[in-house]
Formats: C-alpha cells, sequence, structure tokens
C-alpha cells in the first residue's frame, strides 16, 4: 500500500513538474505548436567573417543567421544572382566563405524552411509564421511608414538588431 | 638668366598642368580597344550620361541615381534603406581604388540598372567623368 502510495505521489509530482515545467518554458507565445518555436539565439556571433559583414550588410541591415535554418541560408546563397530582384554576385571564394558561416552559424535554428508567398524568390524572415505572431499588433500603416520602410528594415523599431537584440521592451517605431 | 628660371618654372609646372589620367584606366583602354579596335579614348560626358540614364525596371524607374543620388558627392540610400558612402573620390578617396571591387560593383549594378554588363568602355567613360568631379 506504502509502495503505491509512492509511486502515485511520484507519478503525480512528475506529471505536476512536466506541466508545470511547459506552461513556465512556453514564454508569451499561448499558441505555438509544439516543436515550432520562434528562434532565439540571435546573438551575431563574434568570430563572424568580416567579408559577411562587408557583403551581406552593403544594401540592408545585417540579419542575424539564426534568424534562418540553414537551408533557407542555402537557398538565398544559391540565389544570389536574383536576389529579391537585385543582383547581389560575389566571388565564387567569398560565396563559400559566407555559406559556411552562415550555416555554422544558424545551427541552433531548427525550424522548416517557409517558402515564400511570391513565386522565384528565396525565403523571407519577414514571411514566417513566428515573424507574422510576433507582430500581429503592428499594423500594416506602421511597416508602411516612411521611417520604417517595411518590413525586412528590422533596425527601424529594434534598434539593436544587427547585434540580435530585439527585446519588446526596447522597440520604438518611428513616427 | 630670366629664360632659365622661366624654362624651369615650367618644367616643374608640366605635372601639374597635364591631366593625371587615373589609374584605372589604362586598364580599361586595354579591354575596349579590343573590343573595338576604332576605340578613341575616354568620354566624361557619356559617363556622365551613364550615370543619369533611366531604365524600366519591373515597373520601376532605375538608375545609376537610384541608390547613389543626382549628386554623387552625397552620401546615398539603397531601396532598402541602407546609407551608401559616397561614390565620387573627391568626397570619399577610398572609391576607384580597388579594381576588385569596382568590378563587383559594375557587376552587379549595371545588371540592376540596364540588365546587362557594363562595356569596357562605359566603365572607363563613367571613371573618367567621376574621378573628375570637384
Amino acid at each position: 500500500m506504502k509502495r503505491i502510495v509512492a509511486l502515485a505521489t511520484l507519478t503525480g509530482l512528475a506529471l505536476a513538474l512536466s506541466l508545470g515545467g511547459f506552461s513556465l518554458a512556453d514564454d508569451d507565445e499561448h499558441h505555438e505548436r509544439k516543436g515550432y518555436k520562434r528562434p532565439k539565439r540571435l546573438a551575431v556571433p563574434s568570430d563572424a567573417p568580416l567579408v559577411w559583414k562587408e557583403e551581406c550588410a552593403a544594401c540592408h541591415m545585417l540579419y542575424s543567421p539564426g534568424l534562418l535554418p540553414a537551408d533557407a541560408w542555402r537557398e538565398q546563397m544559391r540565389t544570389l544572382g536574383d536576389h529579391y530582384g537585385s543582383n547581389a554576385s560575389l566571388d565564387p571564394v567569398q560565396e563559400q566563405e559566407i555559406l559556411d558561416f552562415l550555416v555554422r552559424a544558424s545551427a541552433t535554428n531548427r525550424l522548416p524552411v517557409e517558402p515564400s508567398p511570391t513565386a522565384g524568390e528565396p525565403p523571407r524572415i519577414s514571411q514566417t509564421r513566428w515573424f507574422e505572431r510576433k507582430h500581429h499588433e503592428v499594423s500594416e500603416a506602421k511597416f508602411a511608414r516612411e521611417a520604417v520602410g517595411g518590413r525586412f528594415n528590422c533596425v527601424a523599431c529594434h534598434r539593436d538588431a544587427e547585434r540580435g537584440d530585439f527585446d519588446e521592451d526596447r522597440v520604438k517605431i518611428p513616427r | 638668366m630670366k629664360a632659365h628660371w622661366i624654362a624651369l618654372a615650367c618644367c616643374l609646372s608640366l605635372p601639374a598642368l597635364a591631366e593625371t589620367e587615373h589609374p584605372l584606366l589604362p586598364g580599361y583602354a586595354t579591354q575596349a580597344r579590343q573590343a573595338d579596335p576604332a576605340f578613341a579614348g575616354f568620354s566624361a560626358e557619356r559617363g556622365k550620361a551613364l550615370y543619369f540614364a533611366e531604365e524600366q525596371r519591373d515597373g520601376k524607374t532605375m538608375s545609376c541615381t537610384t541608390c547613389h543620388t543626382a549628386d554623387p558627392r552625397q552620401a546615398g540610400k539603397t531601396p532598402a534603406h541602407r546609407k551608401v558612402d559616397p561614390l565620387a573620390p573627391v568626397a570619399n578617396p577610398e572609391r576607384f581604388t580597388d579594381l576588385k571591387k569596382v568590378e563587383k560593383w559594375f557587376r552587379r549594378n549595371c545588371d540592376d540598372v540596364f540588365a546587362r554588363e557594363c562595356t569596357a568602355q562605359e566603365k572607363g567613360d563613367f571613371i573618367s567623368w567621376i574621378t573628375g568631379l570637384k
């Protein structure tokens, strides 16, 4: 009898802890399906090669590798000749160095590749489910503000986005 | 005695009087001559026209000025809101010093604006113009 009680208590405790633990780990996203969580390891590695910073932030902000899964970065690097309508081609040596870095630095992003709704362009960070969910309270009008520029321009509202800091408490949407 | 001084003054000022060709131009001249034996040198006027030429790309007007503005001595901005340092060497002395970099950006941006590569003639024309801006 004692053994059953002990077992039951143990099971009940384990159940309570695991359920409690689950709800604690499920931060502010109440509707996230298990297995699909927004990327959180977004700090830019200190050993990031200069060629990546120079080539991939000449025309737009520097996007933290953790924002996309490796396969999405592979697709980006495969299609640089037509990079969302622009020619962003590189010489093969630079291309390989950047690709190696991106694959390595995005290893913690285990999300599936989410193809862009626009045919013929590589995946967009701003078209992922988690991005949509995190920004569902931001109106189209706000994204369209000239000071913001669009969904691609994280730095407009997330000042330290290029360091991977998207802390909600530090968001400032310009007028 | 006076004649000697005048001669000396003239000789010393010759380098300043002569137009120093930009170091990248001989290379482009060779290429341009290979492409067309009738190559007759570079023209800054043509280079300027190239810079301001407008093309229609995907329903939008594209030009070098789209990112580099109508005054290449000023900072520009990409459509993705990234600041671009001035293109003219008079404002940004690093410009047009690295051939690899120059070739890379010609390759990308001529494709973006003109949907083709720029010829050696065009590149030389353009460099003649942009490096001569004061």
